[in-house]
């Protein structure tokens, strides 16, 4: 108890990093949700290979020379959030264009594309001669040396995402669920669609950059997963996803810190036992019923 | 006097991808009549109806649409059923109200003041109050029916559009389902468009009919297509 008291205190070293997994864990879910629905998982899977490819090719960029961002630690950040932000938000679209399309396989596709991103990030990292460390670094989530300004941007963003996505829950629900009632109601189905893949751009690109692409595919796919058999609406889907994203961060945090383990993969692991106690009430709810019967 | 005419297809192709599936189409819906759009299935019955919903843009001709008083039409549409993916936690309520979505209302939401208590008279008036609690996904195929219809009416439309409503429903729903339709067409003075397969039982509602078959559309009063011509000799077992 002593422990969790003193991750939450002020004065705690690592305050921000705390602080800054929790609002990953919690904002990630309330875009998951989404790819649940839209039976997008495997979005979820390769949309961060392809940020964490934009990240690499960022710096790629600056080790070549070719940036005028190159120089100081803050603007070499900035350089990989846009290049995150632009090769995630084409994608996107891309992705938004076939699927609307039904064009071809789509889950061949989405194979396709974490394979080659995936191959990408290795390749723009082999042939960056400067900065590997730090590169590989940022690839794999920068959460622990977080700094008070990117700890305040971050919070800042993901602030105006989780309030966008609140707040525009019936448009999104609507395009979502039954698009050609959304039309017929007069709704732009296009303008709701593309906002809500721009928020899904900037939050699993802002999440790569802080946590890595394996706690954001988590977090997006897991906290919803464990979510969906208790919700009883849209709201009460996306707080209980939220919820569930943002204790696995925490308690993720917690066991990292104590037990010296790295801080990615116990996040997930917290998130999945979520997801599988989730399982288990549910099994044994529906064995009560049948015996009630 | 002649009623004014809602939906007007002068000369239309339509189709999906560059490929037209109807060809010449000419269907002139007047307010207040209950239209059956009949065909077998994949005859395009439901690209008819896509396409006066603007949901995909006709390929030739001229297709317009308008309400009573001259200004864009209001519609009320009930899509097939299984075409909702039962994944959503969504209940009866919920998916009624989303009839009422058509307004952005950023204000009022921010204030809490929604519009359950119209969204529950829908409801009530399409005997769905029941079972609104309920996630939309257990519902039998007729309870769906009767909160697809609440949700369409809670659009306050002046033309309702059904594709294929009595699909996959047993008989008694069936004609309890026509016993609604001709209810709130009636009561709130609707145009109703109806997509179906075949005209068993709500062949006595259709004023007129749109008969779907190899890419042409015929259309003309129920009686005179159900009499006569191919309809007739189609659906002789129907009638």
């Amino acid at each position: 108890m002593s422990a969790i008291l003193e991750l939450l205190k002020p004065d705690f070293l690592l305050h921000h990093a705390v602080y800054g997994s929790a609002v990953v864990g919690f904002v990630c879910p309330l875009v998951g949700v989404y790819f649940l629905l839209r039976r997008l998982v495997f979005w979820g899977v390769a949309l961060p290979q392809v940020s964490t490819a934009g990240i690499a090719f960022a710096f790629l960029l600056q080790g070549l020379g070719l940036t005028i961002l190159a120089g100081h630690e803050g603007q070499e950040k900035h350089l990989a959030i846009i290049g995150a932000v632009v090769f995630t938000a084409v994608t996107i679209l891309i992705l938004a264009y076939y699927e609307r399309k039904g064009h071809g396989l789509g889950e061949g596709r989405i194979g396709a594309l974490y394979a080659i991103a995936w191959a990408a990030s290795i390749l723009f990292v082999a042939w960056n001669a400067q900065g590997e460390t730090e590169m590989l670094g940022l690839l794999k989530g920068e959460i622990v040396s977080i700094s008070e300004q990117d700890f305040h941007a971050m919070l800042n963003t993901f602030a105006v995402v989780a309030g966008a996505l609140f707040l525009f829950q019936r448009e999104f629900t609507l395009v979502s669920y039954d698009r050609d009632m959304a039309v017929t109601l007069g709704r732009s189905a296009g303008f709701w669609d593309l906002l809500l893949y721009l928020i899904v751009g900037v939050t699993i690109s802002l999440g790569v950059m802080t946590v890595g692409p394996l706690v954001i595919f988590g977090l997006l796919v897991i906290p919803p997963m464990a979510a969906l058999p208790w919700a009883g609406g849209m709201l009460s889907f996306s707080l209980l996803a939220s919820a569930i994203g943002g204790v696995s961060s925490f308690a993720g945090f917690y066991v990292s810190y104590t037990r010296d383990l790295p801080l990615g993969p116990v996040i997930v692991g917290a998130a999945f036992a979520i997801y599988l106690l989730s399982q288990l009430v549910q099994l044994a709810r529906s064995a009560v019923a049948r015996a009630s019967r | 006097m002649s009623q004014p005419i809602l939906i007007d297809f002068k000369g239309a192709a339509l189709g999906y991808g560059g490929r037209p599936i109807l060809t010449h189409v000419d269907l002139h819906v007047e307010a207040g009549s209950f239209w059956g759009v009949l065909g077998s299935n994949g005859s395009g019955k439901t690209t008819i109806l896509k396409t006066f919903l603007s949901l995909i843009p006709p390929m030739g001709g001229r297709v317009t649409t308008r309400g009573r008083s001259g200004d864009s039409a209001r519609f009320g549409y009930v899509p097939q059923k299984e075409r909702l993916d039962p994944i959503y936690p969504l209940s009866g309520l919920d998916v009624a109200s989303m009839g009422t979505w058509g307004r952005f209302e950023l204000f009022k939401r921010l204030r809490g003041k929604i519009r359950n208590s119209f969204v529950r008279e829908c409801l009530s008036e399409c005997g769905a109050t029941a079972f609104a609690a309920k996630p939309f996904s257990s519902l039998s195929g007729g309870q769906k029916q009767r909160v697809l219809i609440a949700r369409a009416l809670a659009a306050e439309p002046e033309i309702l559009v059904l594709d294929e409503p009595l699909a996959g429903i047993d008989v008694p729903t069936q004609l309890a389902l026509l016993d609604l339709l001709a209810r709130v067409k009636k009561d709130r003075d609707l145009t109703v468009l109806m997509v179906s397969h075949r005209i068993r039982a709500e062949k006595t509602l259709f004023t007129n009919i749109a008969f779907v078959d190899e890419g042409k559309v015929v259309c003309g009063p129920a009686a005179k297509m159900i009499s006569e011509g191919k309809l007739a000799e189609i659906f002789r077992g129907d009638l």
